[in-house]
């Protein structure tokens, strides 16, 4: 019987079917246990961190920007801030990730309702949404990453008793960054780029324009700067988003074409497009911008002169051990280089390259800026 | 009887439009004159640098006079708008309207670059380079729309293609087995959207805006999850670039065409190739045909929904190429929603392209020299907002579709289901 041959073959066919996908299973399942097992220890470690004091009904919530929370730079400093407090206090930790600017309100909404402690707001777009959901519910804590309130139709600056604004003057670390790339550039020519023409962004534009321009009246240079000019706000050179890398290595290649060799990219994980284009090019170097490039990309590290660091970590794991302690209190914290809250980072593999006397200048500027006798930008 | 009625009416029309066209190339030119001619002040120099980093000979820069250029462009615009309106240029209508604007935009440029310099070779080398992911997406739109589905999953396929191609290629240590599995991925994602418009008769918009939101969502976490931790599993490296002997050291031309990486020439191959195949071989007549008219390539024997099935998956895995090119050929990492909307892009240059695969190479081209203008622009500091500029190739896009540049229609079927009786 044909027929017979045919259910037979089938009911084997099956058979195997289902082995496979027994097989198969057992596979992921044992893939899952293993990420879960690797899970373990950490939460262990923080629980028992916290046995002195049970702080684990204490949730620090976080919203990100549309970069993402792993994007090696800027929101994943300020959720590093979260992740340093969970394992100093034992805390609970949740964060929300934006893939769009219509995220925001929503998420911010979703963790008030799931009683969060304090929510930190990551980033100038989220300025907004913080404001109005700070307002309708004065009894939730925030803090927002570089934003500082302003209204603008009565023209001053105005803050809430539950939201602290944390704001970094960048300009004085950038202004340093320039400098040092004002010393050291091979062509006479730095660039730079950003992500959104927005005043976060351009504050590190700023400070490294005004950082090259006092290189060059200091020592007599004609150092220029591509892609970006104070005095003409509208025309910087910027890629659009902070999400499409491709984007960023094409800017750089255009600005390599222009015989720059010092990029600063101002743009989060776009600026890892520069690095593959600089790496390619086999020439040049970059200025990584909110944290250590060689800490957060350390397979680009060589070619990193330095970084200018905003220490977002450290003023949100401070926002939270307030909010925790019951000393929070909203208004303005600044950080600058005097506080530690901005700041450059060494120069790792370039340490030979920047030469002794731009170092021990810049250790000059740094205390001049701190003492007030050099002024970073327009104020 | 018809026909004979119909003739007058389609040459008044041809007429009316001829004059419009010559009015333009006029209008062009005197604008050209006006704003770029006298714009800059006499005696100052446009300087194009002509060398690419990569390129051995070194050519000097061209410098010419900014003013009188600018003129002698415009004059040539007026020219052209001249015989237009006199004696006409009959069908080449359209191609001189290229060479309008093209002339428009290059007065633009010696204003632009005017007591400055540009380096012309490295704009039209990225202008390349930005056009790869789009005319590859735009393939991948045009082999399903052609065969009667709409695939406006093209950006999820893409960043589902670019992280496969980013976490195996990193796992194997070789780009081209990453390669293989990111083009792998994009054909599974095909046949996801094969599956669903086809076999369930989903709605192919809903179908495709569903796989485009679970790309975006699946490849997040799972890069939050994996690759953040793992940093190792997200460096796969990237194709070298591949010199082609004496050809890459034609000056000008030669480091822009023949000194790229795997991707550029993949390009080329496939525009051609779809274009050869879906013109003048069997298999495109079939394509062609149940994307026409189902009904018709059914009653001949012709099996329609397989052809749909075959193409939808042949689309997916162009997109996965697309996909590869930003994780494996552009910077050698994925990040989170990486693409960003390039997939989309590539739908506008895929209509602006008239559903033809050289068309939509050109349409690519034209978004990636608007993008890539738009970053000389910022670098020279011509006071212009940038959105303008980027904004400008989706209003030639509305143009298009809306049939004042000739009249761009998509497959008659494109979109239906096909139910066998």
């Amino acid at each position: 019987m044909p027929g017979d041959g045919i259910r037979a073959f089938k009911e084997e066919y099956l058979r195997m079917r289902m082995k496979w996908f027994a097989a198969l299973f057992m596979v992921l399942a044992l893939f899952v246990a293993a990420c879960a097992e690797e899970d373990e220890p950490t939460d262990a470690g923080g629980d028992n961190g916290a046995e002195e004091t049970d702080n684990s009904d204490f949730l620090a919530c976080q919203v990100t920007d549309t970069g993402g929370v792993d994007d090696r730079s800027f929101n994943q400093t300020a959720y590093k801030g979260l992740e340093d407090a969970e394992d100093e206090f034992g805390i609970e930790i949740q964060v929300l990730e934006s893939q769009n600017p219509n995220d925001f309100e929503p998420n911010i909404q979703s963790l008030i309702q799931q009683d969060c402690d304090i929510i930190v707001t990551v980033g100038f777009l989220l300025g907004d949404a913080t404001a109005a959901a700070a307002e309708a519910n004065p009894d939730k804590l925030f803090a927002i990453v570089d934003f500082d309130f302003f209204d603008a139709d009565a023209g001053e600056d105005i803050s809430f008793d539950n939201v602290k604004e944390l704001t970094f003057a960048t300009d004085e670390a950038a202004f340093l960054a320039g400098y040092v790339a004002a010393g050291t550039t091979e062509t006479g020519k730095l660039g730079t780029y950003g992500g959104i023409n927005i005043p976060t962004v351009t504050i590190f534009m700023d400070g490294f324009q005004a950082g090259m321009e006092h290189f060059n009246s200091e020592n007599g240079g004609d150092v220029v700067l591509e892609g970006w000019d104070s005095a003409n706000p509208e025309g910087g050179l910027f890629t659009g988003d902070f999400e499409n890398q491709d984007n960023g290595r094409q800017v750089t290649e255009t600005l390599l074409g222009e015989d720059v060799d010092i990029v600063m990219p101002v743009a989060g994980p776009v600026g890892l497009g520069s690095a593959a284009a600089v790496q390619d090019a086999g020439e040049g170097s970059l200025v990584w911008v909110d944290t250590d490039g060689c800490v957060s990309v350390e397979e680009f590290c060589d070619l990193f002169l330095t970084s200018v660091m905003k220490n977002m970590d450290v003023a949100v794991f401070t926002a939270v051990e307030e909010a925790l302690n019951d000393e929070f209190e909203g208004g303005l914290y600044t950080g600058t280089l005097e506080n530690e809250g901005v700041g450059i980072a060494p120069f790792h593999e370039f340490e030979d390259t920047v030469s002794d006397d731009i170092k021990t200048q810049v250790e000059e500027l740094r205390q001049q800026i701190i003492d007030g006798e050099v002024t970073v930008g327009q104020g | 009887m018809s026909t004979i009625a119909a003739a007058p009416a389609t040459s008044r029309v041809s007429i009316r439009r001829a004059r419009v066209l010559g009015i333009v190339f006029m209008a062009l030119g005197f604008a050209a004159a006006w704003w770029f001619g006298f714009g800059s002040e006499s005696g100052l120099d446009s300087t194009f640098g002509l060398n690419s980093r990569s390129s051995e000979v070194d050519l000097p820069p061209l410098a010419l006079p900014s003013r009188e250029t600018a003129l002698l462009l415009a004059a040539i615009c007026v020219f052209l708008g001249a015989i237009q309106l006199t004696r006409g240029f009959g069908k080449q209508a359209n191609l001189i309207l290229g060479v309008a604007v093209g002339c428009f935009i290059l007065a633009f440029l010696v204003w632009a670059a005017r007591d400055d310099s540009l380096n012309m070779v490295g704009m039209l080398q990225s202008t390349l380079l930005r056009s790869v992911p789009i005319t590859l997406g735009a393939l991948s739109g045009l082999l399903c729309e052609r065969s009667g589905v709409i695939n406006i999953a093209i950006e999820g396929m893409m960043l589902t293609a670019a992280f496969m191609g980013a976490i195996v290629g990193s796992a194997a240590g070789s780009t081209w087995v990453g390669l293989i599995l990111a083009v792998l991925a994009g054909g599974l994602l095909g046949a996801l959207l094969a599956v669903l418009s086809i076999r369930y008769r989903v709605d192919q918009i809903v179908g495709g805006t569903v796989i485009n939101i679970l790309a975006l969502g699946l490849t997040s976490y799972l890069s939050a999850q994996i690759l953040a931790r793992y940093q190792n599993l997200n460096s796969p490296g990237r194709f070298p670039v591949i010199e082609i002997p004496l050809l890459s050291d034609i000056p000008i031309i030669g480091p822009m065409l023949f000194a790229n990486n795997l991707f550029i020439y993949l390009m080329f191959i496939l525009v051609i190739g779809i274009n050869i195949a879906l013109f003048r071989s069997r298999w495109g007549l079939r394509v062609r045909a149940v994307g026409e008219h189902p009904k018709a390539a059914d009653t001949v024997g012709i099996k329609v929904l397989g052809v749909r099935y075959r193409n939808v998956i042949l689309g997916g895995m162009v997109a996965g190429l697309a996909g590869a090119y930003f994780t494996l050929g552009s910077v050698g990492r994925f990040d989170e929603n990486m693409t960003g909307g390039r997939g989309f892009i590539a739908l506008a240059a895929m209509i602006f392209g008239r559903w033809n695969p050289i068309g939509a190479f050109g349409a690519a081209l034209v978004f990636g020299f608007a993008d890539s203008l738009q970053n000389t622009l910022a670098i020279l500091q011509v006071p212009i907002a940038s959105e303008f500029l980027l904004m400008a190739p989706y209003i030639a896009t509305i143009l298009v579709v809306a049939g004042v540049v000739g009249r761009a229609r998509p497959p008659a079927a494109d979109g239906q289901l096909y139910i066998k009786e």
